[in-house]
């Protein structure tokens, strides 16, 4: 905060040319930068026009103006497809990094070298196994018959009854858990990673002081490891806000026709729309869906971003 | 901090060597071009005796992995068939899984191939988009149709949109057939089922009794399925038996009509039965979730005795696969049962010109008549080159041994341990007949797969082409997802028939299905 | 830092509990990797869970790594990899410092640019069009240059850069340093358990990649390791007449391969992550 009122001073003083004049090796170095982002990003976006358009990909695209949004507006199966991708992913982006950070404050409890190496390690491995993969595993661990690790353990416990055991993956009521339930296995590893090195930045004079001035493992904790993880926390967060819309590999692999209603998304709504359709595809219509994605997860970043700033007196860039 | 030079220097050094590494590749690629169009600009003059049809010099052809790729060495059969056709050609096989995204970019990019491998999708709609050559006029007056080498009219007469015809299948496309463990059926003692009811009666044995005899009555089930219902035509090959005459989507009726066989008395039937049976446990709970190999894995394990899968090498694969497990491998490729009639056949991918072509009678001739030629060209698309995929030396492949002059397939290149079985046409499914010479590979293949085929070729009908509409692009995706939402909730959810069906009209499944069918009688 | 760790390591009651938790926690996350190692070994093809191989053998991993075609696509990895680590880490490096720079005129601009990429994109078919029209299809360029450029990385950096107190590039600048100077000199060599930590995320997503391949590169010379493992797996629902390995196992053989450089590159990036090593490197 002190930081942004400093600029203002600051900038108030000197003439812009002077400033320009200043940071003349920071444009430098930012035009690598600016370059990739206008041929890899800038230049391809002129394809948001197709929106507008009935484009199969071959001939000319024929100009249809509103068309392919009064069509995706009026089916029921992009509203529940939008619903769908906001509360999986919102709610698996809060899991995911709650847990994530839990574990890396665990971690970093601990003392011993080689089991935090070793633990560390193992809680990372899965992020690295492909989704059919690990949909292919869990089908077997989440099994409706006494070979499912999970419905023999409940029947081992007494809560399931032999012979009506629960189809977690094919039941819509079950179906969500076991998603976020899968997210939280494959991925908290992998989340660690940017919170471990954020850990690794906090000087450990801070923990000594605080020891000198008695407090607790709950109060350091409370006090240094929280506060320096919480920039990165809420950087994490809306990073991931701007992505959220994407979500298709992980429910793609998961779904089935039984859940439908509990598991399609956006991604696999077009994918569907795609393939499924028995014809060509429409890029004009995907492309029009990806568009209204987009305002979306902009919209969100902004008010995510604009909260950021009221609150700490920064936002995210 | 002279670390951290050191390590930066190291990587700038690395950066340099792999830039000169990377443009190097580019390079072998530019000069492997220069060398191969020499090479054939001294093998054209042969053209000339051919009939009006001018010979292209060049053809390039957009692929997928049904042909042998790079590894599996296309590189060889691209110099045979260069050599066999004086033609220099040019393959781009993108990945099997991107194929489709591909071909949709390469298309978008103006720089169209002459000829191109389609699924039936994409068929009728490239051709309706006005993509693809039309050689209605030339398949009348080819050589190859006049030959009576091809065995079998149906495959290209299916083909036909509005009476066109935009491409040409050199294979029938295959389906399932329903593969009974023998074993299992005699330790139940019943016999092959010729109707619903034996189907029933055996698939209820299975679920009961103690077909594997291990001792335990009810440890196993009679049927399992990747699905309940399939993402493609024909939708009901995997469970054919409850479906029976039940058709999920759009077809010809009798009357020339098209009509949405979901929303036919027929269907409310077939969901009762799959229920049914989901309900007493013939069918595997899992079948929702289920992946292919999912199925193929449970089968092996002997945990079910009845698989509906391909017809075809298939049946040899999955008796190699139950004996290495040590089950007992005799399978039962039965006849369909008097409810079904016919299994369904797939449509097979369709070869096409595109409409950019230069010279599409010459691509038409030269490259997709040619597969079909009775001879050498036919040979080297269903067997590959000699010495790089089959051979007839004295030699001992995969564990096997061969007697100087006996045809057999190499070992795969790619992956060890196996051999090749065919490359782009299967030799079992080919619909036109050598005459040139017999067929080389006609004894190798096993008595498993042949019976299989066979039956299945017997009796299966193929499923309708269906025309591309715009209404269709519009409504049919979501109108699958509703139908498929609703055969897996009445089967495995206990919702009843009536209730679903209700929310199909108010969701308006009824109103875009009754579109669709507009839009397809008013072509 | 002996003296601390040897000072911490009385055994408390709080200390156990972590222990049984991690223990705990591990277990889960081994269970379903367990059953992937299992099959991988077992040549016979199985459904459901088990502890052990039924029939033991190495023949999965032998027909992964005696597939003679793996070789090259292993090579393509490793050099995209590198490449495309060196190319990512300079750009989120240098956006990263830049947009440090709170008195810099137009640095709003930038930053909103760069954000906004990550939210907007032209589609698939657009994308390829540029890519095509620069001649980078069918060339490592596409896969090398299209993700190097990683918003999020970058944000993820600048965040840690700001961490770095405002004072050290006070005294820097006093001293005559200039601001490229100040990078390599102080920036770097205070962030290495950033770079550490987003090296290894684009090292993973290079590494990984398959989507950029499959639309950008129809030469299969020029197919990674990733693709090349991934029509194993997916390979397998091909009918393999025979061959003593199941398709079943090669391809549960194939995942954990894959799962291999991870486990090897992962520790050498985990030295950066300890508490303390940070500031204690810059005040020697």
């Amino acid at each position: 905060m002190s930081r942004n009122k400093k600029e203002k001073t600051v900038v108030s003083t000197k003439p812009l040319r002077t400033r320009i004049y200043i940071h003349r090796w920071f444009y430098l170095m930012i035009l690598p930068v600016l370059v990739f982002a206008i041929i890899f990003f800038y230049l391809p976006m002129f394809g948001i026009r197709y929106a507008f358009f009935e484009y199969k990909g071959i001939l000319e695209p024929v100009f249809v103006g509103f068309e392919n949004f009064k069509k995706m507006f009026s089916m029921a199966g992009f509203w529940s497809a939008f619903r769908n991708t906001m509360e999986l992913s919102i709610i698996k982006l809060i899991v995911n990094t709650g847990a994530a950070v839990i574990i890396s404050l665990l971690l970093n409890e601990i003392t011993g070298l080689k089991f935090k190496k070793a633990a560390q390690t193992i809680i990372y491995l899965p992020h690295f196994m492909s989704w059919v993969v690990t949909a292919s595993v869990f089908a077997l661990i989440l099994s409706p018959t006494q070979e499912g690790l999970v419905n023999s353990f409940l029947t081992s416990l007494g809560f399931v009854e032999k012979g009506a055991e629960i189809y977690f993956l094919g039941s819509n009521r079950w179906w969500r858990p076991a998603y976020y339930i899968i997210n939280i296995w494959k991925e908290t590893g992998w989340g660690t990673i940017i919170f471990m090195a954020t850990l690794a930045g906090i000087n450990p004079e801070q923990y000594e002081a605080a020891s000198i001035d008695g407090a607790g493992r709950w109060n350091k904790m409370r006090f240094i490891t929280l506060p320096a993880l919480a920039n990165t926390i809420i950087t994490v967060l809306i990073l991931n806000l701007a992505k959220i819309m994407n979500l298709f590999e992980s429910v793609f692999v998961l779904q089935n026709d039984a859940v439908v209603r509990q598991s399609d998304v956006l991604q696999t709504y077009i994918y569907t729309q795609t393939f499924n359709s028995g014809a060509l595809p429409n890029y004009g219509y995907t492309t029009a869906v990806g568009l209204v994605k987009s305002l979306v997860a902009c919209a969100l970043v902004l008010i995510c971003n604009y909260a950021s700033k009221k609150v700490r007196g920064r936002g995210i860039v | 901090m002279r670390k951290f030079s050191k390590v930066l220097a190291l990587t700038l050094v690395l950066t340099m060597v792999m830039s000169s590494v990377l443009t190097g590749c580019k390079k072998e690629n530019g000069t492997e071009e220069t060398q191969t169009k020499t090479q054939t600009q001294g093998a054209t003059p042969q053209a000339d005796q051919e009939a009006e049809i001018e010979k292209p010099k060049k053809i390039t052809i957009m692929v997928d992995g049904t042909l042998f790729t790079k590894a599996n060495g296309r590189d060889a059969f691209e110099a045979k068939w260069e050599e066999l056709s004086g033609i220099d050609l040019e393959i781009i096989q993108p990945d099997h899984d991107a194929y489709y995204d591909v071909v949709g970019q390469t298309l978008a990019s103006g720089d169209w191939p002459d000829a191109i491998l389609l699924s039936s999708t994409f068929y009728s709609g490239y051709a309706e988009e006005g993509v693809l050559w039309d050689m209605t006029d030339f398949w009348e007056n080819s050589e190859l149709k006049a030959s009576g080498r091809i065995n079998n009219e149906a495959i290209t007469d299916s083909l036909y949109i509005d009476g066109k015809l935009y491409g040409l299948s050199p294979a029938r496309g295959n389906g399932c057939i329903t593969y009974v463990k023998k074993a299992w059926l005699e330790n139940v003692g019943l016999d092959v089922p010729t109707t619903y009811d034996e189907y029933i009666a055996m698939l209820d044995a299975f679920t009961k009794g103690d077909p594997d005899n291990n001792g335990i009555d009810g440890d196993t089930y009679g049927v399992s399925s990747a699905g309940l219902i399939g993402v493609e035509a024909p939708y009901t090959n995997y469970l054919p038996e409850f479906y029976q005459d039940a058709f999920p989507s759009f077809y010809k009726n009798a009357d020339g009509q098209w009509v949405d066989g979901f929303s036919e008395e027929a269907m409310a039937g077939a969901l009762g039965r799959l229920r049914d049976a989901y309900e007493k446990g013939y069918i595997d709970k899992e079948s929702l979730t289920n992946g292919t190999s999912d199925c193929r894995n449970k089968f092996y394990e002997d945990k079910f005795g009845v698989f509906t899968y391909w017809a075809g090498t298939w049946a040899t694969n999955m008796r190699t696969n139950l004996e290495a497990n040590g089950f007992d491998g005799e399978l039962i490729p039965i006849e369909p049962i008097k409810e079904v009639g016919a299994y369904l056949e797939r449509q097979a991918p369709v070869w096409c010109v595109t409409a950019k072509a230069e010279n599409p009678e010459g691509v038409a001739k030269y490259f997709i008549e040619s597969m079909l030629d009775g001879g050498e060209m036919q040979q080297l698309f269903t067997y590959g080159v000699e010495g790089t995929h089959w051979s007839t030396k004295e030699e001992e492949v995969c564990g096997k041994i061969y007697e100087e002059g006996q045809f057999h397939m190499l070992e795969n290149l790619e992956t060890k341990g196996t051999q090749y079985t065919k490359n782009h046409i299967d030799p079992l499914l080919s619909i036109g007949n050598f005459t040139a010479f017999e067929d080389p590979g006609a004894e190798q293949v096993t008595a498993d797969t042949r019976i299989s085929q066979e039956t299945f070729n017997n009796h299966s009908k193929v499923v309708q082409l269906v025309p591309s509409t715009d209404v269709m692009s519009q409504y049919n995706g979501d109108l699958t997802t509703l139908k498929r939402e609703i055969i897996a909730n009445v089967v495995t959810q206990g919702i009843s028939f009536e209730d679903e069906m209700k929310r199909y009209e108010e969701e308006g499944g009824a109103e875009w299905s009754k579109a669709i069918v507009d839009s397809l009688n008013a072509k | 830092m002996m003296k601390r760790e040897k000072k911490k390591k009385k055994i408390t009651l709080f200390s156990v509990c972590l222990a049984i938790v991690f223990l705990l926690v591990c277990f889960l996350m081994i269970v379903p990797l367990w059953k992937v190692f299992v099959d991988s070994l077992d040549l016979h093809t199985a459904y459901g869970m088990k502890m052990w191989p039924k029939k033991f053998g190495f023949d999965g991993y032998i027909s992964v790594f005696t597939n003679p075609t793996l070789y090259q696509p292993l090579l393509v990895s490793v050099i995209t990899t590198i490449a495309g680590t060196f190319i990512g880490l300079i750009l989120s490096t240098f956006g990263a410092y830049v947009l440090i720079q709170w008195e810099m005129p137009g640095r709003t601009f930038i930053a909103n640019m760069l954000l906004f990429t990550m939210i907007f994109s032209g589609g698939m078919i657009p994308t390829y069009l540029v890519i095509n029209n620069l001649h980078l299809t069918n060339t490592l360029w596409s896969v090398i240059l299209v993700p190097a450029l990683n918003v999020y990385n970058l944000v993820l950096m600048r965040n840690f850069f700001e961490g770095i107190p405002v004072s050290l590039f006070e005294s820097a600048t006093i001293d005559g340093c200039t601001p490229v100077g100040i990078f390599f000199r102080i920036v770097l060599p205070l962030s290495k358990a950033a770079l550490a930590a987003i090296g290894l995320m684009f090292a993973v997503s290079y590494w990984n990649d398959y989507t950029n391949y499959k639309l950008y590169i129809t030469n299969s010379d020029l197919y990674n390791f990733q693709m090349k493992l991934r029509s194993v797996i997916l390979g397998s629902d091909l009918p393999i007449a025979n061959g003593s390995a199941t398709a079943n196992t090669v391809k549960n053989a194939a995942t954990m391969v894959a799962i291999i450089p991870f486990m090897i590159l992962y520790p050498f990036c985990q030295k950066y992550f300890v508490t303390g090593v940070n500031i204690g490197a810059v005040k020697e």
